[in-house]
């Protein structure tokens, strides 16, 4: 028997890891850009309402909450022992390596996941830190949804996005998150062995309409938000 | 003093000798087996398969090859396939009749009983193989695939793809590593074998050196097996790789083996032609490739360097066609081989040094459309495209014969044993099963014959005959250990010392001996021409002791290597030389201008020359002697080929 | 030997690795050399830039070849910043001054990986693939008598697919070019050819969780998928192979009924 440590600290059990916790994610982020779906309503009553839903699953969105935060972490945490592996294999480098073209996927893009993956995660801890911890109730960020008193996240979204840093932040950040799923998508399938030969190109092709759908379908809400709101102020 | 050649071939009529050896032989019981050590050098098709079956057996093997890896061997190169009597096309093929082809094939030069035994275990390989996983070609049934070969008229030859020496070579060399796992077999990559040590007569050891770390080791055991392949290198140019060399099997002859007719070398006639004097290696292409191109040069000499595509046709001479028009384009190896140089040395040969002649495609375009040739030959002409930057679908290619494979090698008796006992050869480092010439697709297949299914028995058979002495153990610490090391260290010494002094490089001299072997002791000899060579060489070796260019140090240095081979590959020459005067008769690969038919075709002598030339090695310098082991031949009758 | 007026020559300029040992400082030197033919190959370049060092009385260049013919593997050398050159499917013995443009300055390196130590110069140890096929990479048959070979039937696409795999010349291009110098490539063919023949069906799983571990602790990085090492093979070989080695180690890893010895030298039957 080859015991699980074993199993998932070989290089191949790291990209086990690495596939499925990506494969989640991508999984949550489509998700979540059909939640913010609701941002494009033009009022604040479809978002906060599918706010309030969400929160009244109550212990399991806390659960799916810690869930998430840990597949993130899993996925940080093998992706560095991926890249501090690969250094290690390669003590001295290269003068100049060149790529050799044809079936290559490398790219600028799929050699630096590790970089791409970094800015994301300092985009995830001021994402998290401005939406999820940010204004609360408390601090009178209230809408009243079919009679009830809930958050106004809406609010705190329109007030982020109708300031250009905020836009500007938001809009490079999701074109890295596509520049990380370009590879990363098909990159997945190939880590788990879930594919052939016949699939292979479908699926590659596919990563680059997932990058595409979840980059621009996240980055045009905050472009939708300022050219919509910022005019009119937020009142 | 005559050294009594003794076959050691068994009773019994010929197909049931082998039989018979096994049923009589000495075996080692179990128990004992992990108390002997067998030393294998090389791990070609012949030396990876001799090691893992004897480690099989429960001996404990030291495999060694020059190397990083035992799977760099040149067994790899081999493209086109294996022999083997399976029948499975029943198309009337048998063990006798793959037997009686061999001795053909080889002009009546071989032993009766080794070819027989190589035909016999044929069969066997190809199991051997499948179960290894080595993926074979098949039919869309699932079954095995067949192909014919070199003018065979039944189809018995397994391929895979163009790299049937390569996935052989890797199921011996998947075998091996099993064993090295398991620790029977250690491996001993990076060296070269540089003496073989003799104890009490029998051959315990052997000295090497790690070409990396420069470091001279002692290694005992308590049988040797070379299997170090051929010595088609002292041409120079040939399409052996370039770290094939003669050393091991050389200063094995130089301790006493006996080396079994060194004139007999096989010429490829497709190969590309020599581009430059930078050149260190010519590319074979497939023979198949005569099966739809014709050979020709220009009737006048004036024509030569013209655009082959404005030389009408009655300006062409296909001389193969006019020569022997039942068989034509494509007539045997080596009468192709000769016709070109004939042409040649007249002075119609093309290409930009006139060694060379066309290989021209326009017909069959023309006839099946290119894309028909191209789904023949594609992979062909992309390589040789590749190589000579010239596109064949549209103009002729250009060939000439190279040097690919040599028959001769150290002399051994029926079980594969030298005159030194206790020190084996098999693969193409001996000489036993191909005469004069070989046939296409059987190289491979003696091979692993010898190591598979010849060596782990005769082995077995010698240390159960040796018990007693063997084994009291030899130990490195012995005398005869520290005077092998001695003189090996002190000829590397003197190279080095002698190195700084001089002005010729290793690739210079060894560029002279090939020219003088190839021209000399090549397609064509003659008795001036090889007394020449022998002048010649002198002269060269003379010039290697005296003015030798070496620089660097003892360390790994590539150029050190090439000198300690070109060395023994000079000698090699002088010795080919004299076996070729020797030897006044035309068979197989060896042709003596002397001896010709009226209208040009080898003659044999087989009243004279039905015997194996075995020769003694009597220190540097001194004239070697000459022995002989007669061929008896029992079940075939000698006859004369003809390809009229 | 004879004349090579038609010939075309260029100027180059090289730039090769020098290290005399394994734990020496490397550096790189550079060299001239006039007259190049163009339809000289890479390595008789080499050969050249060789005598000319030698004639200097300076200490040769180390470089490997052996068949120069694109099948033993033995040539190793990464030019411009590519593994065996610009050309694909090519190993470098293959490669032709053609290739290069008159007055090219032209960088090689030896390969670079913790696994594959520099012995000398150009010259580096790939003995850990070695080791890697030692841990498993044989079906078990022994020399002997074994069922006939047709008495297995193997469907021809099978069959080719295993030798598309069992292609592979064991060069190291893989690793070279591979970002993280991953040996997964040289791995995963092996144990895909295995895996597809009825003949490697017995010692399956041992093979692929064995040579993974041996794979894993020679130092190889791990794959990131990028196919750098499908387009720097000689022989084409495709990544679909590292995904049949993801799936064969997955299942073994995971399979309850895997009870060889998998420590121990000669465990398995």
């Amino acid at each position: 028997m080859v015991p699980l440590s074993r199993l998932f600290s070989s290089t191949l059990g790291r990209k086990y890891l690495m596939g499925a916790s990506g494969m989640a994610l991508v999984l949550f982020l489509v998700v979540h850009l059909l939640g913010n779906l609701t941002l494009y309503a033009g009022s604040g009553e479809a978002m906060n309402t599918y706010a309030a839903r969400l929160h009244a699953l109550g212990p399991a969105l806390v659960a799916l909450e810690v869930g998430l935060a840990l597949t993130i972490l899993l996925h940080i945490v093998t992706a560095f022992q991926v890249t501090y592996s690969a250094k290690a294999a390669r003590p001295v480098d290269y003068e100049n390596a060149k790529t050799k073209g044809g079936p290559s996927k490398s790219t600028t893009g799929s050699r630096n996941m590790i970089w791409t993956g970094v800015v994301l995660g300092v985009f995830l801890i001021v994402h998290v830190a401005q939406f999820r911890f940010g204004p609360t109730m408390e601090d009178g960020y209230t809408a009243s949804v079919s009679g009830v008193m809930v958050h106004d996240i809406y609010r705190v979204v329109v007030e982020a996005f109708t300031q250009l840093k905020w836009v500007a932040f938001y809009v490079a950040s999701m074109l890295f998150l596509g520049f990380h799923l370009r590879h990363g998508y098909w990159s997945a399938f190939q880590s788990l062995g879930i594919i052939n030969p016949r699939w292979s190109k479908p699926i590659y092709a596919m990563g680059m309409a997932i990058a595409l759908l979840l980059a621009f379908g996240f980055l045009f809400i905050p472009i939708y938000i300022y050219a919509t709101q910022s005019g009119g102020g937020n009142a | 003093m005559s050294i009594e050649l003794n076959p050691g071939i068994p009773e019994g009529p010929l197909s049931q000798k082998w039989d018979h050896y096994k049923a009589n032989m000495k075996l080692v019981n179990p128990a004992n087996k992990r108390k002997y050590s067998v030393i294998v050098v090389g791990t070609g098709l012949a030396g990876a398969s001799a090691a893992a079956s004897l480690a099989e057996l429960g001996y404990q093997v030291k495999s060694f090859c020059t190397h990083d890896s035992a799977r760099r061997a040149h067994s790899i190169a081999a493209q086109g396939g294996i022999n083997a009597a399976k029948s499975y096309p029943n198309d009337g093929d048998s063990v006798w009749r793959l037997f009686y082809d061999t001795i053909k094939g080889g002009d009546y030069r071989a032993r009766e009983a080794n070819v027989y035994r190589l035909a016999q275990n044929s069969t066997s390989i190809i199991d051997q193989c499948v179960s290894q996983g080595v993926p074979f070609a098949r039919e869309y049934s699932g079954e095995l695939a067949n192909r014919s070969f070199g003018g065979a008229q039944v189809s018995r030859t397994f391929y895979a793809r163009g790299q049937t020496g390569q996935q052989l070579l890797l199921g011996a060399y998947s075998q091996l590593m099993k064993e090295v796992d398991k620790g029977k077999v250690t491996l001993f990559p990076y060296r070269e074998m540089l003496d073989v040590v003799m104890v009490d007569g029998k051959a315990r050891g052997i000295i090497t050196r790690n070409v990396t770390t420069g470091e001279i080791e002692r290694h005992a055991a308590d049988a040797v097996v070379l299997a170090t392949g051929g010595y088609g290198r002292v041409y120079f140019l040939s399409t052996n790789a370039m770290n094939s060399n003669v050393t091991a099997i050389w200063r094995a002859h130089r301790r006493g083996a006996l080396f079994g007719n060194p004139c007999y070398v096989q010429i490829h006639p497709t190969c590309i032609p020599v581009s430059g004097s930078y050149q260190a290696k010519l590319t074979l292409m497939s023979e198949s490739l005569r099966n739809d191109g014709r050979v020709w040069v220009p009737k006048k000499k004036e024509d030569c360097k013209k655009d082959p595509s404005t030389i009408p046709d009655e300006d062409r001479d296909y001389y193969l066609e006019r020569k022997y028009p039942s068989f034509g384009n494509l007539a045997p190896r080596d009468i192709a081989s000769r016709a070109a140089k004939e042409v040649c040395d007249e002075g119609r040969g093309v290409g930009e040094s006139g060694l060379a002649v066309y290989l021209d495609f326009r017909d069959a375009i023309k006839r099946d459309s290119e894309a028909v040739i191209r789904e023949r030959y594609g992979n062909l002409f992309d390589m040789y495209h590749e190589i000579t930057n010239e596109n064949p679908y549209r103009a002729p290619m250009r060939i000439y014969p190279a040097v690919h494979y040599t028959m001769g090698g150290l002399w051994v008796d029926y079980s594969l044993q030298t005159t030194l006992p206790g020190l084996f050869a098999a693969g193409e480092a001996n000489f036993s099963d191909h005469g004069a010439n070989r046939l296409g697709a059987s190289a491979l297949m003696q091979g692993l014959s010898d190591g598979y299914f010849v060596l782990p028995y005769t082995v077995t058979n010698y240390l159960g005959t040796h018990a007693q002495e063997l084994l009291k153990k030899v130990d490195v610490s012995h005398a005869a250990f520290d005077s092998a090391e001695n003189e090996v260290r002190a000829e590397i010494d003197r190279m080095l010392e002698n190195g700084k002094k001089g002005k010729r490089t290793v690739t210079e001299i060894y560029r002279d001996l090939g020219k003088v072997v190839w021209e000399k002791i090549g397609m064509a000899r003659s008795e001036q021409g090889l007394k020449e060579a022998l002048a010649e060489i002198e002269k060269l070796q003379k010039d290697f002791d005296t003015d030798l260019l070496l620089t660097g140090d003892s360390k790994l240095n590539k150029n050190l290597e090439m000198a300690g081979r070109l060395r023994d590959l000079l000698e090699l020459g002088a010795l080919m030389a004299r076996d070729a005067l020797e030897r006044k008769e035309s068979c197989g690969g060896h042709f003596r201008v002397e001896s010709q038919t009226p209208d040009g075709e080898a003659q044999r002598d087989d009243e004279n020359f039905a015997h194996v030339a075995a020769w003694e090695y009597k220190g540097k310098g001194q004239v070697p002697a000459r022995h002989q082991e007669k061929l008896v031949y029992e079940n075939v009758k000698l006859s004369v080929r003809s390809y009229k | 030997m004879m004349s090579t007026s038609k010939s075309k020559t260029i100027h180059i300029r090289l730039r090769v690795w020098r290290q005399e040992s394994r734990d020496a400082q490397g550096f790189f030197e550079e060299h001239e050399l006039k007259n190049v033919l163009v339809d000289m190959s890479f390595l008789e370049m080499l050969d050249v830039l060789n005598e000319q060092i030698i004639k200097s009385g300076k200490r040769p260049l180390e470089y490997e070849s052996d068949c120069r013919e694109g099948i033993c593997g033995t040539c190793s050398l990464m030019v411009q910043g590519q593994a065996h050159g610009p050309i694909r499917g090519a190993t470098t013995c293959q490669l032709y001054m053609r290739s290069f443009v008159d007055g090219e300055t032209i960088t090689i390196e030896p390969w670079r990986a913790k696994a594959f130590p520099v012995v000398r110069d150009l010259v580096t140890d790939r003995r850990a693939f070695d080791r890697i096929q030692m841990a498993g990479g044989y079906t078990g048959a022994k020399t002997g008598p074994h069922a006939d070979a047709n008495a297995i039937l193997i469907p021809k696409d099978l069959a080719d697919r295993a030798m598309d795999a069992a292609a592979c010349i064991g060069c190291g291009a893989c690793v070279a070019a591979c970002p993280n110098a991953s040996a997964s490539l040289f791995t995963s063919a092996k144990v895909t050819q295995l895996a597809l023949l009825p003949q490697g069906q017995a010692d399956r799983k041992r093979r692929v969780i064995r040579m993974v571990d041996q794979m894993d602790k020679e130092g190889f990085g791990s794959c990131s998928n990028l196919q750098e090492c499908e387009a720097a093979c000689p022989k084409k070989i495709s990544i679909q192979n590292i995904a049949i080695l993801k799936q064969e180690y997955l299942k073994a890893a995971l399979a309850a009924d895997f009870r060889a010895g998998m420590g121990s030298a000669d465990g398995g039957a």
